[in-house]
C-alpha cells in the first residue's frame, strides 16, 4: 500500500468511476473513485484507498434493474451510483459477462432456451422417461417387486371376494390355462426365454365388474364377471390372461410406478414453484399415454401366447365384442347363457331387452384393466388380431 | 407524524422521525429470461443446476429490494447450498422410505424429524439472514437453538398423538379400528385447530425476535388474541358455507322430497369446488395480507418499527390477474406473476425510525452459513421471513 499514490499518479488512462464504498463496518456511504488497472481493482475515498486482485472480487451480474454490488474480499462493497455507467467500465476493462448472464439479457437466446426447454422436455417426456422407466423396472430386483405386489393384492382384497364360481368352472379355467401357459413357457424355453413367476387368481367382485389385472410381483387377477361375460369359454380367457401375462413379462406395473415416481418428481420440480394441481396434470396424461403403449406391447404378446397352444388370435374379437355389448346392455350380458346358445353368439345382433342406463358401462368397466379409458380404441385392437390370425 | 400509530407509541419522537420507504425495482420481463434460462439449464443437468438457478433467483429479488434507496444483497454460494441441498433430500428420501416399511419405523422416523426440524428451522434462518446485507452490513438472525426447540415444542407435542395413532389403526380394512381411536383422533384434531393460533404466533415470535441488523434487534408485540382472530375468521367462514350447504340437504328431505335426484347431486358436488375456489382465491390473499400486517407491523424496537399496509382488495385482485394469466399461458406468465406479487406485498412496508440508519456499526462479525436449514426451509415448503 506504500506506493499506491505512487502506482495510482501513472494511472492516467484506465476510466474512473464514482462508486460508493461501504467498509462492511459502517452503514455509512463514502463517495469513491474506483478503476481497474493491470488485473488490480482500486478504489480511492477520503478514508479508504485500497487495491485488490480483480479476479478476488464478487463482481455482481448485469441486469436491467436494480443497482450493482460487488463485494470485496475483506467484507467491503462497492455500489454503483449510475448502473449504466457501471456497465459501460466494466466492458472497458474487458470484464464480459458470464455465458448465462448473456443468455438472459438476450430475449432472442431466451426464446431459443424456451423452444429447446419444450423440445427436450417433449423428447424427455416420449422417450426419454419410457426408456429410463423400463431400464430402472428391469433392474428392481424381483424381492422388492414381489413386496410392492403384495401391497397391491392385500388392497385389491378389500373389494373381491373368493370366487363365486363353482369349483369345477374354476378348474376347467385352471386347468385350460396350465395347458396354454405350459405351451408357451416350451414355446419361450426354446428361445432361450424363462418366464417370470405367475399365478391365477380368480375372484369376485361387485367394483370392478368384467376384469383382467396383472399386479407387479406376477398375480393376475380374473373376476367371476369376465368369466360369465367370456360364457366360460376357456380360450378367449386363454387370449386376456396371455394378455396379462404379457404385462408380467414386460413387467408393466413396475414400469408404470417407476414412470409415476419419476414424473412426480420431474413436474414437481418443473411446476413445483408454481402450483400443486398445475403438477399433478402431466402425471395424469403421462400415465394414459404410456398404458396405452403397455396394451399394445401385451396384446402382442397374447398372439404368441395364444399361437404357441395353436389357438387362433382372432378369438380375442370376441372378447371385444363381448365388451361392446356389455357397455350397451349391462349386466344383463353376464347372466348365464341359454343352454342352447353356441358359445360365441354373433353379438352385433343380440339386442338387450333393457339398455343399460347411460354411464353405467363407463363406470363398470371405465377404471381398471381392460376397460380403461387409455386403452387403445377396440376397433384398432380388433383389427390386430384379426391381422394376426392371417 | 400524523397518523395514529404515533400516538400509540410513545416512543416515537415526532421530530426526528424518518420514514424509509421499500420499494421493488424487478421487472417481470426481465425475471422471465432469468427463468426460462434457469429451467433450461436445470433440465439439462437434470436438477443438479438447482442451488444456482436458487442464487440467481434470489440474487435478483434481493437486487431489486431498495430500502431507502439502497438494494439488499444475498451472499449464498450456490456450492454450499447445494451441499445442503444433498443432506435434505437424503433426509426426506429416509423419512419416506420409512413411512413404507412400517407404521413403527415411521413412528421413530417422525420423532428423529421432530428432533432436527427446530435445528434446520433456526439454520434455516440464520443462513437466510446471515447471507443478506444491507449497505455494506450482514443481517443476523440471533435465535438461539434452545428457543428454537422451546418455541416448535407444542407442535410437535400435537402432531405425535396423531402419528403415534396411526399404529392403532390395524393394516386390514376389514378388521375395523376400536372405536375410541376415533374418538381421540377427533379429539387430538379439535386440539390441533384450538391450539394452532397460539403455535404459529410462537413459531412468528421467534423469527421477529431475532431478526438484527448491526446493534439493532427487532422485538415482536402482536399478541396471541391478533392470531387468534386472523385463524378463526376465515375458519368461521368455511365452516358457515359448509353448514349452509348440509343445512340445505336437510331441508331438501326434510320437505318430504326424495332422496336429491341427479341435478341434486350435481349441485351439490359444485360445493366443494366452490369451497375450494373460495380458499384458493378469497381467503388466501386476505390471510397473506393479514398475516403480513399483523407480523410486521408490530416488529420493530425502540428506535424503529415496520409498518406494513397491505390490502386485501388489492392482493384479491392481483392473486385473481395471477391465478387467471399463469393458466391461460400455461405457466409461462408465472415469472410476471412473482415479480408483480413481490412488488405489491414489499411496497405496502416501509420503515419508521428515530435512529440514523446511515450510522449503524456492525456487530462482531459472525457468519453463520448453514445452507442445510435453507434447503430444508425449500424442501418441505415453509415461509422465511417476508
Amino acid at each position: 500500500m506504500w506506493a499506491f499514490e505512487a502506482v495510482t499518479a501513472m494511472h492516467t488512462s484506465p476510466r474512473r468511476l464514482a462508486v460508493r464504498y461501504f467498509d462492511g463496518r459502517s452503514s455509512r456511504a463514502q463517495a469513491a473513485v474506483a478503476w481497474l488497472h493491470d488485473g488490480e481493482l482500486y478504489v480511492l475515498g477520503p478514508t479508504v484507498r485500497l487495491s485488490v486482485p480483480a479476479k478476488q472480487v464478487r463482481w455482481p451480474e448485469r441486469t436491467q434493474r436494480g443497482p450493482r454490488v460487488a463485494r470485496l474480499p475483506e467484507g467491503g462493497s462497492l455500489q454503483s451510483v449510475d448502473p449504466a455507467a457501471w456497465d459501460a467500465w466494466l466492458r472497458e476493462a474487458g470484464r464480459g459477462d458470464s455465458a448465462v448472464v448473456r443468455l438472459q439479457q438476450s430475449w432472442r437466446a431466451v426464446f431459443a432456451s424456451l423452444a429447446l426447454l419444450v423440445l427436450l422436455t417433449v423428447a424427455g417426456y416420449i422417450w426419454g422417461l419410457p426408456w429410463a422407466s423400463r431400464e430402472v423396472a428391469h433392474r428392481v430386483p424381483d424381492s422388492v417387486e414381489a413386496r410392492v405386489g403384495e401391497v397391491v393384492l392385500a388392497q385389491l382384497e378389500g373389494f373381491t371376494r373368493p370366487s363365486q364360481l363353482t369349483e369345477q368352472e374354476q378348474r376347467a379355467i385352471e386347468q385350460a390355462w396350465e395347458k396354454v401357459l405350459a405351451a408357451h413357457r416350451a414355446a419361450e424355453a426354446a428361445r432361450g426365454v424363462v418366464l417370470r413367476p405367475t399365478r391365477l387368481l380368480i375372484r369376485h367382485s361387485e367394483d370392478i365388474g368384467p376384469n383382467a389385472l396383472a399386479l407387479p410381483g406376477g398375480a393376475m387377477l380374473l373376476t367371476d364377471d369376465m368369466v360369465r361375460l367370456l360364457q366360460h369359454d376357456t380360450r378367449v380367457i386363454a387370449g386376456v390372461l396371455g394378455h396379462e401375462l404379457g404385462h408380467v413379462q414386460h413387467r408393466h406395473g413396475m414400469r408404470m410406478l417407476v414412470q409415476v415416481s419419476v414424473m412426480g418428481a420431474a413436474s414437481s420440480l418443473l411446476w413445483g414453484d408454481f402450483s400443486g394441481i398445475l403438477a399433478t396434470v402431466p402425471l395424469w396424461l403421462g400415465q394414459a399415454h404410456y398404458s396405452r403403449e403397455a396394451e399394445r406391447e401385451s396384446d402382442a404378446y397374447s398372439v404368441q401366447v395364444l399361437r404357441a397352444s395353436g389357438i387362433p388370435p382372432t378369438v380375442m374379437v370376441t372378447l371385444f365384442e363381448r365388451l361392446a355389448l356389455f357397455e350397451r346392455c349391462g349386466d344383463e350380458v353376464l347372466k348365464a347363457p341359454a343352454p342352447d346358445s353356441p358359445p360365441s353368439v354373433p353379438p352385433a345382433a343380440a339386442a338387450c331387452k333393457a339398455p343399460a342406463p347411460t354411464g353405467q358401462g363407463d363406470e363398470k368397466g371405465g377404471r381398471w384393466g381392460l376397460g380403461f379409458a387409455s386403452h387403445p380404441a377396440n376397433e384398432e385392437r380388433i383389427a390386430f388380431f384379426r391381422a394376426a390370425a392371417r | 407524524m400524523e397518523s395514529p400509530e404515533h400516538r400509540a407509541e410513545p416512543s416515537f419522537d415526532a421530530t426526528s422521525v424518518r420514514r424509509l420507504p421499500i420499494e421493488f425495482t424487478g421487472s417481470g420481463g426481465e425475471y422471465f429470461r432469468i427463468w426460462i434460462v434457469n429451467m433450461l439449464l436445470l433440465l439439462v443437468t437434470l436438477g443438479l443446476y438447482w442451488p444456482w438457478a436458487k442464487v440467481r433467483r434470489l440474487r435478483y429479488f434481493w437486487g431489486n429490494t431498495l430500502v431507502d434507496g439502497d438494494p439488499l444483497d444475498f451472499h449464498g454460494e450456490p456450492g454450499q447450498m447445494f451441499k445442503g441441498w444433498a443432506l435434505v433430500g437424503v433426509l426426506f428420501l429416509l423419512y419416506n422410505w420409512a413411512g413404507s416399511v412400517s407404521a413403527l419405523a415411521d413412528v421413530v422416523a417422525f420423532v428423529a424429524l421432530g428432533l432436527l426440524w427446530p435445528a434446520l428451522w433456526r439454520s434455516s434462518m440464520a443462513f437466510r439472514l446471515g447471507n443478506t446485507s444491507w449497505r455494506g452490513l450482514r443481517f443476523r438472525f440471533v435465535g438461539s437453538m434452545r428457543e428454537a426447540y422451546a418455541s416448535l415444542l407444542p407442535l410437535f407435542l400435537v402432531a405425535l398423538p396423531l402419528v403415534l395413532l396411526g399404529l392403532w389403526v390395524p393394516d386390514e380394512p376389514e378388521a375395523p379400528a376400536p372405536d375410541w381411536v376415533g374418538w381421540v383422533f377427533l379429539g387430538v384434531m379439535a386440539l390441533a385447530v384450538c391450539v394452532l393460533p397460539w403455535l404459529l404466533w410462537r413459531m412468528k415470535a421467534y423469527q421477529h425476535r431475532h431478526y438484527a441488523l448491526g446493534p439493532l434487534q427487532t422485538d415482536f408485540r402482536a399478541s396471541v388474541r391478533a392470531f387468534y382472530g386472523l385463524v378463526l375468521k376465515p375458519l368461521g367462514l368455511v365452516l358457515l358455507l359448509v353448514g349452509l350447504a348440509v343445512g340445505l340437504v336437510v331441508v331438501q328431505l326434510g320437505t318430504g322430497l326424495e332422496w336429491p335426484g341427479k341435478e341434486m347431486m350435481g349441485a351439490l358436488a359444485i360445493v366443494p369446488l366452490l369451497l375450494v375456489l373460495l380458499v384458493v382465491f378469497g381467503v388466501t390473499p386476505w390471510w397473506t395480507a393479514r398475516l403480513q400486517n399483523l407480523v410486521w407491523t408490530k416488529t420493530g424496537n425502540s428506535q424503529m418499527r415496520f409498518i406494513s399496509r397491505l390490502s386485501f382488495r388489492s392482493m384479491l385482485w392481483l392473486s385473481l390477474k395471477n391465478g387467471l394469466l399463469t393458466a391461460i399461458t400455461l405457466g409461462l406468465y408465472w415469472p410476471f406473476a412473482a415479480v408483480a406479487m413481490a412488488r405489491l406485498r414489499l411496497e405496502a412496508v416501509h420503515i419508521r425510525s428515530i435512529v440514523d440508519l446511515e450510522s449503524l456499526l456492525a456487530a462482531d462479525h459472525q457468519r453463520p452459513a448453514e445452507a442445510a436449514g435453507e434447503a430444508a426451509g425449500d424442501f418441505f415448503g415453509m415461509d422465511v421471513g417476508l
